[in-house]
Protein backbone atom coordinates (compact mmCIF):
# COMPACT_ATOMS: atom_id res chain seq x y z
CA UNK A 1 0.00 0.00 0.00
CA UNK A 2 2.73 2.37 1.11
CA UNK A 3 4.74 1.48 -1.62
CA UNK A 4 1.88 2.50 -4.04
CA UNK A 5 1.26 5.59 -2.64
CA UNK A 6 4.79 6.38 -3.36
CA UNK A 7 4.98 5.17 -6.95
CA UNK A 8 1.98 8.08 -7.67
CA UNK A 9 2.81 11.07 -8.86
CA UNK A 10 1.96 14.52 -7.92
CA UNK A 11 -1.66 14.35 -10.00
CA UNK A 12 -2.44 10.59 -8.84
CA UNK A 13 -2.03 11.92 -5.33
CA UNK A 14 -4.23 15.12 -5.58
CA UNK A 15 -6.82 12.80 -7.48
CA UNK A 16 -6.88 10.39 -4.38
CA UNK A 17 -7.27 13.45 -2.07
CA UNK A 18 -10.28 14.61 -4.15
CA UNK A 19 -11.73 10.98 -4.34
CA UNK A 20 -11.58 10.69 -0.38
CA UNK A 21 -12.88 14.29 0.41
CA UNK A 22 -15.76 13.73 -2.10
CA UNK A 23 -16.41 10.08 -0.34
CA UNK A 24 -16.52 12.12 2.81
CA UNK A 25 -18.87 14.15 1.82
CA UNK A 26 -21.50 11.34 0.68
CA UNK A 27 -22.05 11.20 4.93
CA UNK A 28 -20.81 14.85 5.76
CA UNK A 29 -24.14 16.20 5.50
CA UNK A 30 -25.90 19.32 4.09
CA UNK A 31 -23.34 22.34 4.31
CA UNK A 32 -26.22 24.80 4.87
CA UNK A 33 -26.78 23.12 8.09
CA UNK A 34 -23.40 24.25 8.92
CA UNK A 35 -23.81 28.35 8.27
CA UNK A 36 -27.22 28.26 11.05
CA UNK A 37 -26.16 31.30 13.37
CA UNK A 38 -27.70 31.88 16.62
CA UNK A 39 -28.75 35.08 17.29
CA UNK A 40 -25.45 36.63 19.43
CA UNK A 41 -26.60 39.23 21.64
CA UNK A 42 -23.25 40.57 22.13
CA UNK A 43 -22.63 40.83 18.15
CA UNK A 44 -25.92 42.70 18.34
CA UNK A 45 -25.20 45.23 20.43
CA UNK A 46 -21.58 45.77 18.57
CA UNK A 47 -23.32 46.14 15.83
CA UNK A 48 -26.26 48.79 17.20
CA UNK A 49 -23.16 50.79 18.65
CA UNK A 50 -21.14 51.32 16.06
CA UNK A 51 -24.12 52.08 13.85
CA UNK A 52 -23.15 49.73 11.15
CA UNK A 53 -26.70 49.24 10.53
CA UNK A 54 -28.16 52.39 9.47
CA UNK A 55 -27.78 54.27 6.29
CA UNK A 56 -28.03 58.05 6.04
CA UNK A 57 -30.83 59.56 3.95
CA UNK A 58 -27.69 61.02 1.35
CA UNK A 59 -26.32 57.72 1.17
CA UNK A 60 -30.04 56.31 -0.06
CA UNK A 61 -30.48 59.19 -2.09
CA UNK A 62 -27.35 58.52 -3.75
CA UNK A 63 -27.98 55.02 -4.60
CA UNK A 64 -31.59 56.02 -6.21
CA UNK A 65 -29.95 58.81 -8.12
CA UNK A 66 -26.95 56.34 -9.70
CA UNK A 67 -30.19 53.58 -10.51
CA UNK A 68 -28.06 50.57 -7.62
CA UNK A 69 -29.85 47.91 -7.82
CA UNK A 70 -28.08 45.73 -5.69
CA UNK A 71 -30.75 46.44 -2.71
CA UNK A 72 -34.56 45.93 -1.35
CA UNK A 73 -36.06 49.44 -0.11
CA UNK A 74 -38.64 48.67 2.25
CA UNK A 75 -41.41 51.17 3.21
CA UNK A 76 -43.23 49.55 6.66
CA UNK A 77 -45.70 51.87 7.16
CA UNK A 78 -49.60 51.66 6.30
CA UNK A 79 -50.98 51.30 2.53
CA UNK A 80 -52.67 54.41 2.23
CA UNK A 81 -49.81 56.52 3.56
CA UNK A 82 -47.57 54.63 1.12
CA UNK A 83 -49.96 55.68 -1.48
CA UNK A 84 -49.77 59.03 -0.51
CA UNK A 85 -45.85 59.44 -1.00
CA UNK A 86 -42.95 57.11 -0.88
CA UNK A 87 -39.46 56.98 -1.66
CA UNK A 88 -39.10 55.93 -4.94
CA UNK A 89 -37.99 52.15 -5.15
CA UNK A 90 -39.59 51.43 -2.38
CA UNK A 91 -41.55 48.63 -1.66
CA UNK A 92 -44.73 48.37 1.04
CA UNK A 93 -44.48 46.05 3.28
CA UNK A 94 -46.12 45.72 6.94
CA UNK A 95 -44.14 44.99 9.75
CA UNK A 96 -46.44 41.41 10.43
CA UNK A 97 -45.68 40.83 6.33
CA UNK A 98 -42.11 40.93 6.69
CA UNK A 99 -41.60 37.11 7.00
CA UNK A 100 -44.32 35.97 4.41
CA UNK A 101 -42.41 38.42 1.58
CA UNK A 102 -40.43 37.35 -0.87
CA UNK A 103 -37.24 38.62 0.29
CA UNK A 104 -33.65 36.49 -0.03
CA UNK A 105 -31.67 36.36 3.36
CA UNK A 106 -28.97 37.52 1.49
CA UNK A 107 -30.13 40.47 -0.18
CA UNK A 108 -29.53 44.08 1.51
CA UNK A 109 -32.60 45.10 2.76
CA UNK A 110 -33.11 49.03 3.73
CA UNK A 111 -36.19 49.50 6.08
CA UNK A 112 -37.80 52.48 6.94
CA UNK A 113 -40.99 53.72 8.45
CA UNK A 114 -42.14 57.24 9.32
CA UNK A 115 -39.69 57.59 12.35
CA UNK A 116 -37.40 55.10 13.20
CA UNK A 117 -39.32 52.88 16.02
CA UNK A 118 -41.19 50.52 13.30
CA UNK A 119 -37.65 50.10 11.20
CA UNK A 120 -35.97 49.52 14.66
CA UNK A 121 -38.22 46.67 15.51
CA UNK A 122 -38.72 45.23 12.14
CA UNK A 123 -34.60 44.74 12.37
CA UNK A 124 -34.46 43.11 14.88
CA UNK A 125 -36.65 40.72 13.77
CA UNK A 126 -35.01 39.99 10.86
CA UNK A 127 -31.90 39.54 12.21
CA UNK A 128 -33.32 37.14 14.78
CA UNK A 129 -34.36 35.42 11.65
CA UNK A 130 -31.29 35.55 10.38
CA UNK A 131 -31.39 37.81 7.29
CA UNK A 132 -27.64 39.33 7.23
CA UNK A 133 -27.98 42.26 5.32
CA UNK A 134 -30.36 44.56 7.19
CA UNK A 135 -29.91 48.26 7.58
CA UNK A 136 -32.31 51.30 9.23
CA UNK A 137 -33.07 54.38 7.40
CA UNK A 138 -31.32 56.95 9.78
CA UNK A 139 -34.56 59.05 10.90
CA UNK A 140 -36.91 57.68 8.27
CA UNK A 141 -38.87 59.34 6.31
CA UNK A 142 -39.27 62.26 8.43
CA UNK A 143 -35.23 62.86 8.08
CA UNK A 144 -36.08 62.09 3.95
CA UNK A 145 -38.57 64.86 3.73
CA UNK A 146 -36.05 67.51 5.79
CA UNK A 147 -32.91 66.89 4.55
CA UNK A 148 -33.34 65.56 1.02
CA UNK A 149 -37.23 66.79 -0.39
CA UNK A 150 -36.84 69.85 1.99
CA UNK A 151 -33.82 71.14 2.78
CA UNK A 152 -32.93 74.18 4.80
CA UNK A 153 -30.20 75.98 2.66
CA UNK A 154 -29.14 78.92 4.28
CA UNK A 155 -29.11 82.31 2.66
CA UNK A 156 -25.59 83.79 2.53
CA UNK A 157 -23.51 80.25 2.55
CA UNK A 158 -20.14 80.77 2.87
CA UNK A 159 -17.98 79.71 -0.28
CA UNK A 160 -17.04 76.15 0.69
CA UNK A 161 -20.45 75.37 2.19
CA UNK A 162 -22.14 76.44 -1.81
CA UNK A 163 -21.04 73.87 -3.60
CA UNK A 164 -22.21 71.35 -0.99
CA UNK A 165 -25.60 73.23 -1.04
CA UNK A 166 -25.88 73.31 -4.68
CA UNK A 167 -25.77 69.46 -4.57
CA UNK A 168 -28.68 69.32 -1.94
CA UNK A 169 -30.69 71.72 -4.13
CA UNK A 170 -29.99 69.18 -7.22
CA UNK A 171 -30.86 66.44 -5.34
CA UNK A 172 -34.12 68.07 -3.91
CA UNK A 173 -35.25 68.46 -6.72
CA UNK A 174 -34.58 65.29 -8.77
CA UNK A 175 -36.72 63.68 -6.35
CA UNK A 176 -39.51 66.95 -6.79
CA UNK A 177 -38.99 68.47 -3.51
CA UNK A 178 -37.87 72.17 -2.74
CA UNK A 179 -35.35 73.59 -1.42
CA UNK A 180 -36.32 76.12 1.81
CA UNK A 181 -34.44 79.27 2.37
CA UNK A 182 -33.51 79.27 5.99
CA UNK A 183 -35.91 80.59 8.45
CA UNK A 184 -38.93 79.58 6.02
CA UNK A 185 -38.99 75.86 6.80
CA UNK A 186 -39.66 76.79 10.92
CA UNK A 187 -43.06 79.02 9.90
CA UNK A 188 -44.35 75.93 7.62
CA UNK A 189 -43.85 72.45 9.30
CA UNK A 190 -42.23 70.30 6.57
CA UNK A 191 -45.48 67.68 6.78
CA UNK A 192 -47.53 70.59 5.34
CA UNK A 193 -45.41 71.34 2.19
CA UNK A 194 -46.88 69.79 -0.50
CA UNK A 195 -45.32 65.89 -1.10
CA UNK A 196 -44.06 65.16 -4.65
CA UNK A 197 -46.47 63.04 -6.68
CA UNK A 198 -45.28 60.03 -7.44
CA UNK A 199 -44.67 59.75 -10.99
CA UNK A 200 -41.38 61.38 -10.39
CA UNK A 201 -38.19 58.78 -10.61
CA UNK A 202 -40.23 56.86 -8.68
CA UNK A 203 -40.15 53.20 -9.57
CA UNK A 204 -44.68 52.34 -9.35
CA UNK A 205 -45.71 50.09 -7.93
CA UNK A 206 -44.17 47.43 -5.63
CA UNK A 207 -44.71 44.93 -7.98
CA UNK A 208 -42.48 45.99 -10.46
CA UNK A 209 -39.89 46.98 -7.81
CA UNK A 210 -40.02 43.24 -6.65
CA UNK A 211 -38.96 41.91 -10.06
CA UNK A 212 -35.86 44.00 -10.64
CA UNK A 213 -33.15 41.88 -11.32
CA UNK A 214 -30.06 41.29 -9.65
CA UNK A 215 -26.48 41.73 -11.39
CA UNK A 216 -24.22 40.00 -10.20
CA UNK A 217 -22.02 37.11 -10.96
CA UNK A 218 -19.80 36.47 -14.22
CA UNK B 1 -15.47 35.05 11.10
CA UNK B 2 -18.02 34.65 8.42
CA UNK B 3 -17.64 34.72 4.98
CA UNK B 4 -18.93 35.83 2.03
CA UNK B 5 -16.82 39.41 3.90
CA UNK B 6 -18.54 41.57 1.47
CA UNK B 7 -22.16 39.92 1.95
CA UNK B 8 -21.16 41.04 5.85
CA UNK B 9 -20.39 44.10 5.28
CA UNK B 10 -17.18 43.92 6.16
CA UNK B 11 -15.95 46.59 3.81
CA UNK B 12 -17.96 48.42 0.97
CA UNK B 13 -17.68 48.83 -2.84
CA UNK B 14 -14.42 50.66 -3.02
CA UNK B 15 -12.26 47.84 -0.95
CA UNK B 16 -14.55 45.33 -3.11
CA UNK B 17 -12.93 46.61 -6.10
CA UNK B 18 -9.38 46.39 -4.83
CA UNK B 19 -10.13 42.99 -3.55
CA UNK B 20 -11.93 42.24 -7.26
CA UNK B 21 -8.60 43.52 -8.78
CA UNK B 22 -6.36 41.49 -7.15
CA UNK B 23 -8.39 38.51 -7.53
CA UNK B 24 -8.80 39.07 -10.99
CA UNK B 25 -5.11 39.92 -11.46
CA UNK B 26 -4.29 36.23 -10.15
CA UNK B 27 -7.24 34.66 -11.98
CA UNK B 28 -4.90 35.83 -15.11
CA UNK B 29 -1.18 35.39 -14.00
CA UNK B 30 -2.04 31.93 -13.24
CA UNK B 31 -4.25 31.05 -16.39
CA UNK B 32 -1.30 32.82 -18.31
CA UNK B 33 1.10 30.29 -17.26
CA UNK B 34 -1.12 27.94 -17.50
CA UNK B 35 -0.82 27.79 -21.05
CA UNK B 36 -4.15 29.63 -21.66
CA UNK B 37 -3.08 32.84 -23.21
CA UNK B 38 -2.38 31.00 -26.58
CA UNK B 39 -5.10 30.50 -28.85
CA UNK B 40 -3.77 27.36 -30.67
CA UNK B 41 -3.86 25.49 -27.36
CA UNK B 42 -7.07 26.31 -26.68
CA UNK B 43 -8.37 25.46 -29.48
CA UNK B 44 -6.25 22.30 -29.56
CA UNK B 45 -9.01 21.25 -26.95
CA UNK B 46 -11.87 21.18 -29.15
CA UNK B 47 -10.01 18.54 -31.46
CA UNK B 48 -9.23 16.56 -28.73
CA UNK B 49 -5.63 16.88 -28.62
CA UNK B 50 -4.66 19.18 -25.78
CA UNK B 51 -6.87 18.34 -23.23
CA UNK B 52 -5.37 21.08 -20.75
CA UNK B 53 -8.88 23.05 -20.50
CA UNK B 54 -10.71 20.54 -19.74
CA UNK B 55 -8.59 19.54 -16.94
CA UNK B 56 -7.61 22.87 -15.70
CA UNK B 57 -11.45 23.74 -15.67
CA UNK B 58 -12.66 20.44 -13.84
CA UNK B 59 -9.66 21.04 -11.51
CA UNK B 60 -10.84 24.41 -10.78
CA UNK B 61 -14.76 23.47 -10.41
CA UNK B 62 -13.39 20.39 -8.04
CA UNK B 63 -11.25 22.34 -5.85
CA UNK B 64 -14.11 25.36 -5.51
CA UNK B 65 -16.53 22.56 -4.91
CA UNK B 66 -15.23 20.85 -2.13
CA UNK B 67 -13.69 23.81 -0.82
CA UNK B 68 -16.98 25.50 -0.36
CA UNK B 69 -18.54 22.39 0.33
CA UNK B 70 -16.15 21.64 3.48
CA UNK B 71 -16.03 25.20 4.74
CA UNK B 72 -19.99 25.62 4.70
CA UNK B 73 -19.96 22.18 6.56
CA UNK B 74 -17.55 23.77 8.73
CA UNK B 75 -19.95 27.28 9.29
CA UNK B 76 -16.96 29.23 8.10
CA UNK B 77 -18.39 29.86 4.54
CA UNK B 78 -22.29 30.90 5.12
CA UNK B 79 -23.61 29.04 1.59
CA UNK B 80 -27.02 30.51 1.35
CA UNK B 81 -25.22 34.07 0.88
CA UNK B 82 -22.91 33.18 -2.28
CA UNK B 83 -24.96 34.38 -4.89
CA UNK B 84 -26.01 31.74 -7.40
CA UNK B 85 -26.94 33.06 -11.15
CA UNK B 86 -30.38 32.44 -11.76
CA UNK B 87 -31.14 29.60 -14.76
CA UNK B 88 -32.79 30.62 -18.01
CA UNK B 89 -32.63 27.33 -19.80
CA UNK B 90 -32.45 27.67 -23.51
CA UNK B 91 -31.40 31.31 -23.51
CA UNK B 92 -28.57 30.21 -21.95
CA UNK B 93 -28.15 27.28 -23.69
CA UNK B 94 -28.02 29.41 -27.38
CA UNK B 95 -25.65 31.44 -25.26
CA UNK B 96 -23.31 28.46 -24.84
CA UNK B 97 -23.24 27.08 -27.96
CA UNK B 98 -22.59 30.98 -29.58
CA UNK B 99 -19.75 30.97 -27.17
CA UNK B 100 -18.83 27.49 -27.97
CA UNK B 101 -18.67 28.38 -31.61
CA UNK B 102 -16.52 31.31 -30.66
CA UNK B 103 -13.77 29.32 -28.79
CA UNK B 104 -13.19 27.27 -31.71
CA UNK B 105 -13.30 29.81 -34.43
CA UNK B 106 -11.59 32.67 -32.54
CA UNK B 107 -9.46 30.41 -29.94
CA UNK B 108 -10.24 32.48 -27.10
CA UNK B 109 -13.12 32.64 -24.26
CA UNK B 110 -13.64 36.14 -22.84
CA UNK B 111 -11.64 35.88 -20.01
CA UNK B 112 -8.44 33.82 -21.51
CA UNK B 113 -8.34 36.83 -24.57
CA UNK B 114 -7.69 39.41 -22.00
CA UNK B 115 -4.83 36.90 -20.96
CA UNK B 116 -3.60 36.91 -24.52
CA UNK B 117 -3.83 40.79 -24.99
CA UNK B 118 -1.78 41.51 -21.90
CA UNK B 119 0.87 39.24 -23.45
CA UNK B 120 0.79 41.27 -26.23
CA UNK B 121 -0.99 38.41 -28.84
CA UNK B 122 -2.98 40.73 -31.89
CA UNK B 123 -5.42 38.09 -32.21
CA UNK B 124 -6.29 38.49 -28.75
CA UNK B 125 -6.52 42.10 -28.90
CA UNK B 126 -8.91 41.43 -31.94
CA UNK B 127 -10.92 39.33 -30.06
CA UNK B 128 -11.38 41.62 -27.51
CA UNK B 129 -12.50 44.01 -29.93
CA UNK B 130 -14.46 41.71 -31.11
CA UNK B 131 -16.03 41.19 -27.60
CA UNK B 132 -16.36 44.84 -26.84
CA UNK B 133 -18.57 45.61 -30.47
CA UNK B 134 -20.50 42.24 -29.80
CA UNK B 135 -21.31 43.63 -26.66
CA UNK B 136 -22.46 47.00 -27.86
CA UNK B 137 -24.80 45.40 -30.27
CA UNK B 138 -26.50 43.30 -27.48
CA UNK B 139 -26.73 46.31 -25.56
CA UNK B 140 -28.49 48.18 -28.63
CA UNK B 141 -30.48 44.96 -29.68
CA UNK B 142 -31.33 44.58 -26.05
CA UNK B 143 -35.28 45.63 -26.17
CA UNK B 144 -35.87 43.51 -29.01
CA UNK B 145 -34.09 39.99 -27.68
CA UNK B 146 -35.83 41.12 -23.89
CA UNK B 147 -38.47 38.38 -24.23
CA UNK B 148 -36.25 35.80 -24.86
CA UNK B 149 -33.59 36.40 -22.76
CA UNK B 150 -36.18 35.81 -19.72
CA UNK B 151 -37.88 32.98 -20.97
CA UNK B 152 -37.65 29.29 -19.47
CA UNK B 153 -36.77 31.07 -15.96
CA UNK B 154 -35.91 28.33 -13.86
CA UNK B 155 -34.72 30.44 -10.85
CA UNK B 156 -32.02 30.12 -8.75
CA UNK B 157 -31.49 26.51 -8.79
CA UNK B 158 -28.85 24.44 -8.10
CA UNK B 159 -28.11 20.86 -9.25
CA UNK B 160 -28.83 19.25 -5.78
CA UNK B 161 -32.22 21.08 -6.00
CA UNK B 162 -32.78 20.25 -9.52
CA UNK B 163 -32.77 16.20 -9.10
CA UNK B 164 -33.81 16.02 -5.09
CA UNK B 165 -30.41 14.82 -4.14
CA UNK B 166 -28.24 14.96 -1.10
CA UNK B 167 -25.69 17.76 -1.56
CA UNK B 168 -22.74 15.50 -0.47
CA UNK B 169 -23.76 12.76 -3.03
CA UNK B 170 -23.63 15.54 -5.52
CA UNK B 171 -20.14 16.31 -4.57
CA UNK B 172 -19.21 13.18 -4.57
CA UNK B 173 -20.94 12.22 -7.99
CA UNK B 174 -18.85 15.40 -9.15
CA UNK B 175 -15.34 14.52 -8.10
CA UNK B 176 -15.98 10.98 -9.70
CA UNK B 177 -17.29 12.63 -13.34
CA UNK B 178 -13.84 14.90 -12.82
CA UNK B 179 -11.32 12.00 -12.44
CA UNK B 180 -13.38 9.86 -15.26
CA UNK B 181 -12.69 12.84 -17.42
CA UNK B 182 -9.36 13.18 -16.01
CA UNK B 183 -8.55 9.80 -16.82
CA UNK B 184 -10.34 9.30 -20.34
CA UNK B 185 -8.62 12.72 -21.02
CA UNK B 186 -5.01 11.48 -20.33
CA UNK B 187 -5.76 8.38 -22.62
CA UNK B 188 -7.23 10.05 -25.29
CA UNK B 189 -3.60 12.62 -25.50
CA UNK B 190 -1.58 9.63 -26.16
CA UNK B 191 -3.40 8.07 -28.42
CA UNK B 192 -4.71 11.28 -30.87
CA UNK B 193 -1.71 13.65 -29.87
CA UNK B 194 1.07 11.63 -30.70
CA UNK B 195 -0.18 11.50 -34.27
CA UNK B 196 -0.67 15.24 -35.09
CA UNK B 197 3.03 17.07 -34.57
CA UNK B 198 2.98 20.13 -32.53
CA UNK B 199 3.19 23.42 -34.12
Amino acid sequence: MKQKLARLGLNGRLALIAFTLGLIALFAGNPYQGSQVTLDAKELGIMVDRQVDHITVDELADWIIKGRSDYRLIDLRPENDFSTYHVPTAENVTVAGLTEYPIQRNEKIVLYSEGGIHSAQAWMLLKALKYRGVYILRGGLEEWRDRILFPNIPENPTPDQASLLETMKEVSRYFGGTPQARGQGKDSPASALTLPKLEMPSSGSPAVAGKKKKKEGC
Amino acid sequence: MNAPFYKYGLFQDEVSLVVAFVIGIGFGFFLERGGFGNGRKLAAQFYFTDMTVLKVMFTAIVTAMVGLYYLSVFGVVDLALVYVNPTYLLPQVLGGLILGIGFVIGGYCPGTSCVAVSTGRIDGLVYLLGIVGGIFVFGEAYPLVKGFYFSTPMGQITLPQLFNLPYGVLVFAVVAMALGAFAAAEWGEKKLGSRIVEN
